[in-house]
């Protein structure tokens, strides 16, 4: 092993690693939100079974919980009329379980807001772990799939189905999977030259999305007027007057891709250490890194399919998560509370700030996550990782 | 050619009767591509008619269609070609980077934002009414964006600057959203024109639009010179006697006129900027004070072309004009990032 962390380019970046992945206590020495010059992790992690018990992680993960749960209630209570929290769950047990007596407010709060809650639940958290999986992937807090085209192809290909006829929810989360699936695959494609660079990967990458973005544009502009109306809320990422007909099939989703997530899980590990030493490990890094890389496109996709591509979301949650948690890799229980703590918030927001109208949630994450991204520019955060090959 | 091996430029005569040569041709190109805006639609129209209406006027079906219809779409298809492409130069050229473009920056977003703003809160429909809206928007973000992106270490690579383009379209993107949203009224009149296109404008556009450019072609050819001293670099610029501020400031106001009352015109048409300077420094080689006109050559040649191309693509509707230069831009972004230089 070098003296020289491969990711910080510190010296003496690994040393300190106590023994069975307890590495907190050199973690608190360190400072703050910098890109790396922590070890949390090392080799022998993995010996220690599938669940680190990296003490802050756990901390970071509970206090996210909590605070997703609290919004949560939060959202349940407010909107057009104030419900009390008691009623709210009240409504939820008696709608959802059949429990207690039926409240005047089985309507609002069973039909209305709790379907919208669980979705943008789903859709924050399924943003969250595509967001930490590509970054980690291309070591590079830039690379969320918002920027690099998945996003938009997943739009593109949807907007064009619902101009030209297709409405059916059933169908409309396939195609933008596919979609993004095919707008990554491009992306990967020409972005290949004997390797893939991190910087020429993302500038490609924003190439068709300003490209896949005015493909949607010409859709728009195909169909008629309420189309357009509708297509243009969804492409900004709206949960307005969404439920179940789109919780259920993106839960399902979800659902069948866990066991991927949970192999990610373990495999990012070996991802985040250099190459030369995974490689001596045995690990098939190509192939783990195109399958993180292909799970991370697909959670994205799907989730995009289910309420429109929510910008930003997978840039920030995965970032917010790793500063809090302090680890040197991307803790992805941790991004996916994050991202859903951040959907569910912005769309409270979102839902009160200008009411009566209702703005995209979509919009509320840009107008915080692009000024994220500026400050990850200019930060040296930003730049310290540049270097990295993607996927 | 007879190029003399020993040095490492071409002899002077040849290298001007080389350019004289592409210029011309460039003329060629531009009239053609001109003749093609006019003759060919959902119905075409030989060109002998076409120039039979033009010169003589005439009322029968045809000279009142490339009267009324294509005449003014062609002619600002030419303003806006030639605006976006000398922006994209001289973008270029001031921040020594060549994947700048008003659309990849976020200053088109800037202008179209602007827009909006105009068109939602000040009640401004007419074009020389939101021109100025525009102008400051583009403005605006062009000055944040190349502040972001020079700010830290390394300056403002090709990768920062575009990733505080994509930082600053995102955000600007969010706030046209958010305001089209809340104004419904705003987006049907928005819609079409957000997309880049050159159908449906009228001719009084063209009136409103030219002494705009004739003041942002007078400053960016004004600073020819200063951009080429700053390709040598910012001290070797200084030693040449260039205020390299000056020639920094002039050429950013001259690109953000160009770019906002490009966008102003027909919408934010991405890519043109891009493409253009690299296809004429190529054929020209890298001296601005021939890097520009040819620009302004060749930009209203691609945009009509585009254009022409999307009308006969699908019949009977049209592609706009801002999906066709986006496609045929997207290899060329390709190309370039894929050189090695790029990629810094």
């Amino acid at each position: 092993m070098t003296a020289t962390d491969s990711r910080t380019g510190r010296p003496g970046g690994r040393a300190g690693v106590r023994p069975a992945g307890y590495g907190l206590i050199r973690v608190k020495g360190r400072g703050r939100g910098g890109p790396g010059g922590r070890s949390g992790h090392d080799l022998r992690d993995r010996r220690g079974g599938s669940f680190l018990l990296h003490r802050r992680s756990a901390l970071v993960a509970l206090g996210l919980a909590l605070a997703t749960v609290a919004v949560c209630v939060a959202y349940l209570c407010v909107g057009e009329s104030f419900i009390a929290p008691a009623d709210a769950v009240k409504a939820v047990l008696h709608t959802q379980w059949g429990l207690g007596q039926a409240t005047p407010n089985d309507l609002v709060v069973g039909t209305l807001r709790l379907p919208r809650m669980t979705l943008g639940l789903m859709v924050g958290a399924a943003f969250g772990i595509a967001g930490a999986l590509i970054q980690t992937v291309a070591r590079n807090p830039l690379a969320s799939p918002d920027i690099i085209g998945v996003s938009q192809g997943a739009s593109a290909v949807t907007v064009g189905a619902m101009t030209y006829g297709v409405t059916s929810f059933a169908v409309l989360p396939y195609l933008s999977v596919a979609g993004g699936l095919a707008a990554a695959a491009l992306v990967y494609v020409f972005a290949w030259r004997g390797g893939l660079q991190a910087t020429r990967f993302v500038l490609i990458g924003i190439g068709f999305a300003v490209a896949l973005r005015s493909i949607t544009h010409l859709f728009l502009t195909k169909g008629d007027y309420l189309v357009a109306q509708q297509a243009k809320v969804w492409m900004t990422g709206s949960l307005n007057g969404r439920g179940w007909a789109e919780a259920g099939p993106l839960g399902w989703a979800l659902l069948v891709l866990l066991p991927g997530v949970l192999w990610a899980a373990r495999a990012q590990r070996t991802v985040s250490l250099d190459d030369d030493t995974a490689t001596a490990l045995g690990v098939r890094l190509g192939r783990v890194r195109l399958g993180l890389v292909s799970l991370g496109v697909v959670l994205a996709s799907t989730a995009t399919g289910a309420a429109g591509p929510v910008d930003f979301v997978a840039l920030l949650a995965p970032q917010i998560a790793r500063r809090m948690t302090r680890t040197a890799q991307i803790p992805l229980l941790c991004s996916a509370l994050a991202g859903a703590f951040i959907v569910v918030t912005a769309d409270l927001l979102a839902r009160k700030l200008f009411a009566p109208t209702e703005l995209p949630v979509g919009v509320l994450t840009a107008a915080v996550g692009a000024p994220y991204l500026i400050h990850l520019l200019l930060s040296s955060g930003g730049r310290g990782r540049k270097g990295g090959t993607a996927a | 050619m007879t190029a003399d091996r020993t040095s490492s430029r071409p002899p002077r005569a040849s290298l001007v009767r080389r350019r004289l040569g592409w210029t011309a041709t460039a003329v060629v190109a531009l009239l053609l591509a001109t003749l093609l805006s006019l003759a060919v639609g959902s119905r075409q129209i030989a060109p002998s008619a076409v120039l039979d209406a033009l010169l003589h006027g005439g009322s029968s079906d045809a000279a009142d269609i490339v009267r009324s219809l294509r005449l003014p779409r062609t002619v600002i298809g030419l303003m806006v070609g030639a605006a976006l492409a000398m922006a994209g130069t001289v973008m270029q050229g001031v921040t020594r980077n060549p994947i700048a473009d008003p659309g990849i920056l976020g200053v088109s977003q800037g202008a179209s934002v602007g827009v909006v703003l105009a068109i939602a809160f000040a009640g401004v429909h007419t074009l020389g009414g939101y021109v100025w809206f525009a102008f400051a928007g583009a403005g605006l973000a062009s000055v944040a964006v190349y502040a972001i992106a020079s700010s830290g270490r390394g300056g403002a690579t090709p990768v920062k600057l575009a990733l505080s383009g994509a930082a600053i379209n995102a955000l600007l993107v969010s706030v046209t959203t958010g305001v089209l949203t809340t104004k419904a009224a705003a987006l049907d009149e928005f819609r079409f024109w957000q997309i880049g296109s050159l159908a449906g404008r009228d001719t009084e556009i063209v009136g409103q639009i030219w002494p705009f450019l004739l003041v942002g072609t007078v400053l960016v050819i004004a600073v020819a010179r200063g951009l080429d001293a700053l390709a040598l670099g910012e001290d070797v610029a200084k030693g040449l006697g260039q205020n390299v501020a000056v020639v920094r400031v002039v050429a950013a106001l001259g690109a953000t006129i160009l770019t906002g009352v490009g966008v102003a015109a027909a919408g934010p048409l991405a890519f043109v900027g891009l493409a253009v300077p690299h296809i004429a420094r190529a054929i020209v080689g890298t001296d601005h004070r021939w890097v520009l006109p040819m620009a302004a050559l060749i930009g209203p040649v691609m945009l009509l072309v585009s254009d022409v191309v999307g009308r006969i693509l699908f019949p009977p509707s049209e592609v706009p004009a801002g999906v066709m230069t986006a496609l045929i831009g997207v290899p060329f972004l390709v190309t370039l990032v894929r050189r090695k230089t790029v990629a810094a």
